[in-house]
């Protein structure tokens, strides 16, 4: 059966019918209910939801990995190419379904990309020279053909998200379950991602159930999207329809939204059609205030070198108290190394720095994971407490409710989903009292919900004096919470300034920008939509 | 009798008997016993044969049981973390990788430490070059110390966590010298000099077993302690929260799914339990 | 995550590109045939030059990475311990050579062995005390040269089929070091961050090692549910697991019953009853491989070259011990006096059969 070609798939095999299902994870509340759903073959559907309602475990009945691997109690069905999860372990479904999770790191059972591929060939005994054949084949279909020799440690998170991927598709299965691959990837490696399942799509037939949060990529593809909350199926329909209530949907939808476009925009170019169209009167947002506290910290012509290889440049910069500075850049530009510099965990190879004196810097890692070692959330932030030999039980209350994170306080921080366990990361290290917030691509792998928590918990912190400064790749963030940007580029500082210039240059521009400039958030739309209205009642009352 | 019921039982008592007779022979072989008294020196590579055999008996046996994902992914994870923590510089010689084989031992059960134990020691074999004709001892030694907190386990899982940490610390540390006195004991008889340290054929039970003593006391006695109080330290100092961790994990290893009957409101519940 | 990829990590190690020309079968071969001649010739002449064959091969066939780099560390590191011994040897062994000097002695308490330390070193202690360290020492390089040649990643993919998923395991972890390596920096770095820089030692240790271990745990239960997906998972079953299991147990009972009549003195009897042993364990092997339905992707596989070094190595130990059968003293000579060690020009050839694979050269590949 395995050697036939990618192809040719049955039709009828590509097909995935849910039918009632309900499943309780052990000694948990349900996590899935009643749910109906029939994927035909060859279908795109989407799968949006927030953290926690239920998608992942949706996605992972698709193969049996619930009930068979998690263990608890399963109701209902689930057929997948005519065979039933209840009696069908994942292995024996292994040559019909293709899974694909969201740490890319943690999918290669080799350290060879080759010989990984052929992992799921090996298992289901496919003979040698079909084996050899079919490796080869998805090695193109993924264009991953030039990285067959090298050990997945050494790829870059898209890459290796691509070659997990050929690894669910070598045993050429009809169906292709993704949960969230792109969460943990930086822009150009989630682009690359979507566009790889794209091709298969519409090339191969595979039917694709994807869960995603980059929607402005993801919904132009699907055929179908599926709305899941509290473990049910909310609604179904087309991405359009689906996305115009939906929290999380990309900018230029809340801009359609707002202003009332039909159909509603998924992509900056529907937007852009509709904004030439014709758009409403606008009053152009206010210059920022650049009036800033004192200086908190400022470097002279630093540099860093890592094993002899210079990161950053004979850089200049200044922070200020109140001020939230976003720091923009490719992967591997310097960000990360400046941020790092400045909390005193890398030395610097030359240059001064100052910060006044009794200002502290703390620093949040990108992965939320190196950090958390406690049993409650509370507890976890009474730990830095303790390390710091403080008692302030006022602080965690304050850092718990800033971030939203109240209701977790009693929960294993482990529990988690990735936006909450971030979310702690934050509190945890905030809760020591440090002026300077120093965040390392907070965003990644978050919800709409926890990112408009962090979003009002920064500008909380900066209201008050504090300074913070973002590391990352979001420029939706950068555009809603920055009043600075600085653009770093190969070590040297490229680009810096009032966020509202720096953003609208064409590299980094985030959605609204690009269809209504110089408008940089919805939020400032809706502001102006508002003076406007204000003005225009104004004189007639 | 149930040969399929008592075969297991059976094949790992063997292991620890035909295991023990190839690191103890030069205490119950007297000289006479030995094939060939001129290569008295070959012993201890036939030794290390027989307990490659024994290694590989183990390996057969497990597979009789389920290997799933989980077990072979969970062995992978934890036995890199504790082959990379052989690399510590700690007292007595960096041997870190006892705690987490004994407290994964205690969190996932005898099977589970035993597995742990031989491949912990593959895995470190591996990272730091050693792989030789001593390898098998290791492993098989390292097996038994995790099998043995496997079961030492079930019992101390009833006591309040301080006093499970407690017992555990007191079987790292006893482990510690056994594990070094059955390694000192496979290179022993390769010196064959009539000295007061020296494994000699023609010595009685008795006097190989002072000689042996001499030796090790002379040799590695201070080392293996070093050794024992870091072990004993490690678990106090991380048992409890290492423990807690790893028993979050617990439930993966053998999930137990009910299936409710379709379409009934009755529950006759449909346990599958995976054999773990 | 993306730009903490540690800068050297043992997977390096592992590339496959990087293929030796011999296969880790035949060097396997190798290291059993000079391991073997050592314990037949361990004059200090003979010893000497099996080490030398072990540095030219080292040489010749070494793979650039950190464990072959290793090899000068791992001799190094046989050679004090073999020092240690012929110290501990010499200073504890007394009254059966010729004097060479006597210093002060202490007499330990029965409790600690009650031996003699000090006292009167002999020339005859010394000269065998030399002797059998060399011997370890030779061990211990030889096999420090296997590893330093060796590809690990093939000789994990060569190991029997009915070793599949322990093998498994073993690269998992293996592709786990670099990884765990990163959490545990960066767990560390976390701790620093959180305290803004200020080091806490107080229980410093948890606080790195757990998030390490969670990490991993967690990441054990994606990789376990990539696993499953892709068809992983083994259940007993047929009639090759069946024969195994009986074939495991009689070996357990041969090799058992081997060492009972070695106490009874019944060699004949021990070497059968072992032989059996060995051999059913074989056949275990033999038969849960066959009854493993997977099939192996590119396996690497003998080539005439490798089993043409395989039979001119084997010379090396077969070439000994007829020599040996044959009463050559020359081969265990221990060095006592002032005398050169006795040496036979044929023995000195068969050792030289040991430095075969250095003859082919790396270009193979």
């Amino acid at each position: 059966m395995t050697s036939a070609p990618i192809r040719h798939a049955p039709a009828a095999a590509g097909t995935l019918v849910y039918e009632g299902t309900g499943f309780a994870y052990p000694e948990g509340p349900p996590a899935l209910r009643a749910i109906d759903l029939d994927v035909a073959a060859g279908e795109l559907v989407l799968v949006i939801g927030g953290s926690g309602s239920g998608k992942s475990t949706l996605l992972r009945c698709a193969n049996g990995l619930v009930p068979h691997s998690s263990g608890g109690r399963f109701s209902g069905s689930v057929h997948v190419g005519g065979r039933s999860t209840r009696t069908h372990r994942p292995r024996e479904l292994a040559d019909l379904v293709g899974f694909v999770h969201q740490d890319p790191e943690a999918q290669f059972v080799v350290d060879h990309v080759e010989t990984d591929l052929a992992f799921v060939l090996e298992n289901l005994g496919t003979d040698a020279r079909a084996m050899r054949r079919r490796v080869e084949e998805v090695l193109d279909a993924l264009a991953i053909a030039h990285l067959r020799d090298r050990s997945p440690a050494t790829l870059s998170g898209g890459e290796r998200q691509r070659c997990a991927i050929a690894g669910a598709l070598a045993s050429a299965p009809a169906v292709l379950v993704l949960d969230e691959p792109t969460s943990q990837l930086d822009p150009q490696g989630a682009d690359d991602v979507l566009a790889a399942l794209a091709r298969l799509n519409a090339d191969l037939g595979t039917t694709i159930v994807l869960a995603e949060h980059r929607l402005e990529r993801a919904a132009p593809l699907a055929d179908r999207a599926v709305l899941v909350a509290g473990g049910a199926i909310a609604a179904t329909g087309s991405p359009g329809a689906m996305l115009a209530d939906y929290e999380g949907a990309p900018p230029v939808t809340h801009l359609g939204r707002l202003l009332g476009w039909t159909p509603l925009p998924l992509t900056v170019r529907d937007a852009r059609t509709h904004a030439a169209a014709g758009a409403p009167p606008l009053v152009p947002p206010a210059p920022a205030d650049p009036a800033h506290g004192p200086t908190v910290i400022s470097a002279r012509g630093l540099s860093v070198a890592i094993d002899g290889h210079s990161v950053l440049q004979r850089i200049d910069i200044d922070f200020a108290e109140g001020e939230i500075v976003a720091l923009l850049g490719r992967n591997g530009s310097g960000k990360t190394k400046l941020l790092r510099t400045r909390a005193g965990l890398l030395r610097s190879a030359g240059g001064t720095s100052a910060r006044a004196k009794s200002t502290r810097i703390a620093y949040v890692p990108q992965d939320p994971n190196s950090l958390l070692f406690a049993s409650t959330v509370a507890e976890e932030l009474t730990a830095t407490l303790r390390l710091l030999d403080r008692r302030d039980p006022e602080a965690v209350e304050i850092w718990l409710q800033r971030l939203h994170l109240l209701d977790a306080r009693d929960r294993h921080p482990r529990s988690l989903s990735g936006g909450e366990r971030q979310r702690v990361a934050i509190a945890a290290v905030a809760v020591g009292g440090a002026e300077v917030l120093l965040l390392d691509e907070p965003t990644r792998g978050m919800d709409a919900m926890s990112r408009a928590a962090l979003e009002a918990a920064i500008r909380t912190h900066a209201e008050q004096g504090g300074t913070v400064v973002l590391a990352t790749h979001d420029v939706e963030l950068a555009a809603r919470s920055a009043s600075r940007a600085v653009v770093i580029g190969d070590g040297d500082i490229v680009a810096d300034g009032p966020a509202r210039d720096v953003l609208s240059g064409s590299l980094f521009a985030p959605q609204v920008v690009r269809v209504l400039p110089p408008f940089l958030t919805v939020d400032e739309v809706a502001r102006s939509l508002a003076a406007v209205a204000a003005a225009t009642r104004g004189p007639g009352a | 009798m149930n040969l399929t019921r008592v075969r297991p039982v059976l094949v790992y008592a063997l292991v620890v008997v035909v295991g023990a007779a190839a690191f103890l022979w030069p205490f119950f072989l007297a000289g006479h016993a030995l094939p060939n008294q001129a290569h008295s020196g070959d012993a201890p590579l036939w030794a290390a044969l027989v307990g490659a055999a024994v290694v590989a008996a183990v390996a057969l046996e497990v597979r009789q049981g389920t290997m799933t994902g989980t077990t072979v992914a969970m062995l992978g994870v934890l036995s890199a973390a504790a082959g990379l923590m052989r690399l510590l510089a700690l007292p007595g010689g960096g041997n870190g990788i006892y705690f987490l084989v004994i407290l994964a031992g205690v969190a996932f059960g005898p099977r589970f430490g035993l597995l742990l134990g031989l491949l912990a020691m593959a895995v470190s074999a591996v990272i730091t070059g050693g792989i030789g004709p001593w390898l098998p001892f290791q492993m098989l030694a390292l097996s038994w110390m995790g099998a043995g907190a496997g079961l030492l386990g079930r019992f101390t899982r009833r006591l309040a966590p301080s006093a499970e940490v407690g017992v555990l610390a007191a079987y790292g540390w006893a482990w510690a010298f056994i594990y070094g006195a059955i390694l000192n004991l496979w290179f022993w008889p390769f010196q064959v000099d009539g000295g007061a340290l020296s494994y000699s054929p023609h010595l009685s039970a008795g006097e190989t077993l002072h000689h042996y003593w001499a030796f090790y006391v002379a040799s590695s006695f201070a080392w293996d302690a070093a050794g024992a109080a870091a072990n004993a330290i490690l678990i106090v100092l991380t048992g409890r929260a290492v423990l807690r961790s790893l028993r979050r994990f617990a439930g993966r290893l053998d999930p137990i799914v009910e299936l409710e009957p379709l379409g009934g409101t009755a529950q006759p519940r449909v346990r599958e339990v995976v054999p773990g | 995550m993306l730009d903490t990829v540690p800068a050297a990590v043992p997977s390096s190690d592992l590339s496959a590109s990087d293929r030796p020309p011999l296969h880790a079968a035949t060097w396997i071969v190798w290291a059993a045939a000079a391991v073997v001649s050592v314990q037949l010739a361990p004059n200090v002449l003979y010893a000497s030059l099996i080490l030398l064959v072990t540095v030219l091969v080292v040489e010749v066939h070494g793979r650039r990475t950190g464990l072959a780099r290793a090899f000068p560390l791992f001799v190094a590191l046989g050679a004090g311990f073999g020092l240690l011994r012929v110290v501990l040897t010499v200073a504890t062994t007394h009254g059966i050579g010729t004097p060479l000097a006597t210093v002060p002695h202490i007499d330990l308490p029965r409790i600690l062995g009650g031996f003699r330390v000090g006292g009167t070193l002999e020339r005859q202690v010394l000269g065998q005390a030399v002797a059998d360290a060399l011997v370890i020492v030779v061990v211990i390089a030889v096999f420090g040269a296997w590893n330093a040649v060796v590809s690990h990643h093939e000789v994990l993919q060569s190991t029997p089929r009915a070793f599949h998923e322990l093998g498994l395991v073993v690269t998992i972890a293996l592709a786990f070091v670099p990884s765990t390596l990163a959490a545990l920096r960066a767990s560390r770095e976390s701790d620093r961050a959180r305290t803004g820089g200020v080091i806490v030692r107080r229980g410093r240790l948890v606080r790195h090692a757990v998030p390490v271990l969670e990490s991993g745990m967690e990441r054990a239960v994606a990789l376990a549910e990539s696993m499953d997906a892709r068809g992983f998972g083994h259940r007993p079953s047929g009639r090759g697991e069946r024969i195994a299991a009986v074939a495991t147990l009689g070996g357990l009972l041969g090799l058992g019953g081997a060492f009972v009549a070695l106490v009874g003195g019944a060699h004949l009897a021990a070497a059968i009853s072992g032989g059996i042993g060995l051999m059913l364990v074989i056949t275990a092997i033999a038969s849960a491989s066959s009854a493993a339905k997977r099939v192996r992707y590119r396996p690497r596989r003998l080539t005439a070259l490798d089993g043409r070094v395989m039979a001119a190595v084997l010379v090396a130990p077969l070439g000994l011990a007829v020599i040996s059968s044959l009463g050559d003293h020359s081969l265990t000579w221990v060095p006592t006096g002032t005398s050169l060690p006795p040496f036979h020009p044929l023995v000195v050839v068969m050792l030289l059969a040991l430095t075969t694979p250095a003859c082919v050269g790396r270009a193979v590949s």
